[in-house]
């Protein structure tokens, strides 16, 4: 029982991290109905710059997130306009393209300018274990469940309630008609943009505090991939349930089954779930894929 | 007579155009070749070693060079990709014209460039990655110094078995899965079965892991109380930090690449005093001594990034430039490989046991020393001697 309870545990917080990057992939997909495969590479970069105001300010964790969040919002804002916004009315297949080019520059800015060894960041959280119901955690762990929680009720709320969350909704149904109706297509795709960019921050550096910041964070990206598959490629929300439930299935599997699980099983889902339901579990039925 | 002397000046001749084709030498300058990892994750392995290519050629070059000939070391990345390597060796030979070879980058990245350097009967000591496929079967012109992982955790596992644990140990391993970690793991069957264990759980991952919550909570479920851990850099820190949490008594046993200061930075915080077994001197009189060598050739930035990769390329280019000191002033790659073969007992100041590459496998300093890292003090100890395992 013990066993099984760590399992899930610990499945929930790597489950957690995946939920908060998938939700990024998901927020730009929903608003400009392009894959951003550099979404890993923005939580790397955003990582690393949390370690810097970090080291540089000497802030403790809230403060620090509420810095790295501004910051990293204009940093997506910014990329949208360099990279993207020129590439308006190219196909999607092109845009994709340039995502994946600034990928491999984010890449390796990131390891000019800080190095490519790993650094032990604590993103100002005690690292004194905690027992929840005799289960072990890090602050780290417990600060990365609750993030995806209240990141997942924001994220809700805006997208319900707010003026821009509904231009951002009526975008993703239907581009052309939300353009006649006033609504700023251009803006819509910076904020998403903006917001994915903001949430890749807290995922970077929460997921950095658990397992070291190192320049190999970018490859979570890849590994967030099947969640958002999971949830659904144009749902936020689905998108954070699909991270936690590959998060239980890839440590459930390792923990059972063993040599090297984890790693595939997310992989397997998505292809399974292509074959069953190839728009996700809470996803649209007409999704364009790419 | 006159044919004689005509005979004398044709040999002369020959001899004269065999050793100007010789690559890499002119009556000033030999050129050596290093490929190795300056970028990616691993660049730390690739810097560590150019401080001790650059140390070395100054050492040499301050004492009048190789029989009055300058050495110049050339770099070339491969980003621990062995095509790469291949690409990066080719350049070497074909553009810079090097005359030998030092740095070899990793074990997949040396067996990339075997075949080149076998064609070009290019002189070449391996020692970064000195494992078992580098040396069998024997190339001629390749040297290899530094034991293997296999070697270097039973050392640990026997000291621990000898000095901590003793009977009651149970025995957990987690290892790469791939031909690294199958040496890790052969160490780690050696040992158990010698001290007739309980091996409890054997558990590989991937390459690349960082969550490694599911397997330490299979050695926390099996009461593992020894680790293998063969985690590099931050896995191995993240395999301490999730033990730390399970809150295991454990005594833990890792790679050599554990040993360079940045990586026990990064596994310090997790309290575990633990150990790693290296075929270099990571602490003592020697490693004291090389520091104050160094401050004479390097700056202060890049002294304090001296690791043990650093001594094994001072050490290797040492051991190759003897070879072609040995050779005097006609030097030729058949003379440089046939003086290494015949290198006895030649000392590294203690750095590691003395090299002899006079045996079948043309393999030497195969002997390790275990240490163990002190949390409290920030700093290896030694634990033992190096010795044959």
């Amino acid at each position: 029982m013990d066993f099984l309870m760590l399992l899930i545990s610990t499945g929930l917080v790597s489950g957690a991290a995946y939920g908060l990057i998938a939700m990024g992939f998901a927020l730009v997909y929903k608003s400009t109905g392009v894959v951003n495969f550099a979404q890993g590479e923005i939580v790397m970069l955003t990582a690393y710059i949390a370690f810097s105001i970090a080291n540089g300010l000497h802030l403790s964790f809230v403060p620090l997130v509420l810095v790295t969040i501004p910051i990293s919002m204009l940093i997506g804002l910014v990329l949208e306009r360099i990279f993207i916004r020129p590439m308006l009315g190219e196909p999607v297949f092109a845009i994709v393209m340039a995502t994946v080019g600034l990928a491999v520059i984010l890449r390796s800015a990131t390891i000019m300018i800080w190095g490519s060894e790993p650094f032990n960041f604590t993103a100002g959280m005690s690292t004194a274990v905690i027992k929840l119901g005799g289960i072990p955690f890090y602050p780290a762990q417990l600060y990365l469940m609750a993030a995806l929680g209240m990141v997942v009720l924001a994220i809700w709320l805006f997208l319900r309630f707010s003026r821009y969350g509904i231009a951002m909704r009526a975008v993703a149904a239907n581009e052309t008609a939300a353009l006649l109706t006033g609504v700023s297509v251009n803006q819509v795709h910076a904020l998403a943009w903006m917001l994915s960019s903001g949430i890749a921050a807290v995922a970077g550096l929460l997921f950095a505090a658990n397992f070291k910041l190192a320049p190999d964070i970018w490859f979570q990206g890849l590994k967030s991939f099947p969640a958002v598959i999971l949830g659904g490629m144009d749902s936020v929300t689905g998108a954070a349930l699909g991270g936690l439930i590959i998060g239980l299935i890839e440590n459930l599997s390792q923990g059972y089954i063993g040599e090297g699980m984890r790693e595939i099983a997310g992989f397997i889902v998505i292809i399974l779930v292509l074959m069953i339901r190839p728009y996700g579990l809470f996803g649209s039925r007409d999704i364009e894929r790419v | 007579m006159r044919t004689s002397i005509i005979t004398c000046a044709a040999a002369l001749l020959l001899s004269t155009v065999a050793y100007a084709a010789e690559p890499g030498v002119t009556d000033t300058e030999i050129k050596v070749g290093d490929v190795n990892i300056m970028t990616g994750p691993a660049a730390f392995v690739g810097k560590g070693f150019a401080l001790g290519s650059k140390i070395a050629a100054a050492e040499i070059n301050a004492a009048g060079g190789i029989n009055g000939r300058k050495l110049t070391v050339i770099t070339e990345d491969d980003g621990y990709i062995p095509a790469r390597s291949f690409q990066a060796l080719t350049k070497l030979i074909e553009v810079d014209g090097i005359f030998a070879l030092n740095g070899t980058s990793g074990t997949a990245n040396v067996l990339a460039m075997m075949p080149l350097i076998t064609e070009h009967n290019l002189p070449t000591v391996v020692t970064e990655a000195p494992a078992k496929l580098v040396y069998t079967p024997v190339r001629p012109s390749v040297f290899t110094f530094g034991a293997n992982y296999e070697d270097a955790f039973y050392a640990q596992l026997k000291y621990i078995h000898d000095n901590m644990e003793g009977k009651d140990a149970v025995y957990g391993i987690l290892r790469q899965d791939d031909d690294f970690g199958k040496d890790v793991e052969a160490g780690f069957n050696r040992a158990v079965k010698e001290f007739g264990g309980k091996a409890a759980v054997r558990v590989a991952f991937k390459k690349g892991t960082t969550n490694f919550s599911a397997e330490m909570a299979q050695m926390k479920q099996a009461g593992v109380t020894v680790l293998a851990n063969g985690g590099i850099f931050a896995g191995a820190a993240n395999i301490l930090a999730e033990a730390r949490k399970l809150d295991m008594k454990i005594q833990s046993a890792g790679v050599w690449s554990e040993g360079i200061p940045a990586s026990a930075a990064l596994s310090a915080p997790a309290g575990y005093d633990f150990m790693v077994a290296d075929y270099v001197s990571l602490v003592g009189p020697a490693n004291d001594k090389f520091k104050v060598l160094a401050k004479k050739f390097v700056t202060d930035d890049e002294l304090s990034n001296i690791s043990r990769y650093t001594y094994v390329a001072y050490i290797g280019l040492k051991t190759l430039a003897e070879g072609m000191r040995q050779c005097g002033k006609e030097l030729t790659r058949t003379c440089t490989i046939e003086k290494l073969r015949g290198l006895k007992n030649f000392e590294t100041g203690g750095l590691s046991a003395p090299i002899s590459f006079d045996n079948p496998l043309q393999l030497s300093g195969t002997a390790v020393g275990v240490y163990q890292f002190d949390t409290k003090a920030n700093a290896f100890k030694a634990l033992s001697e190096f010795k044959q395992y």
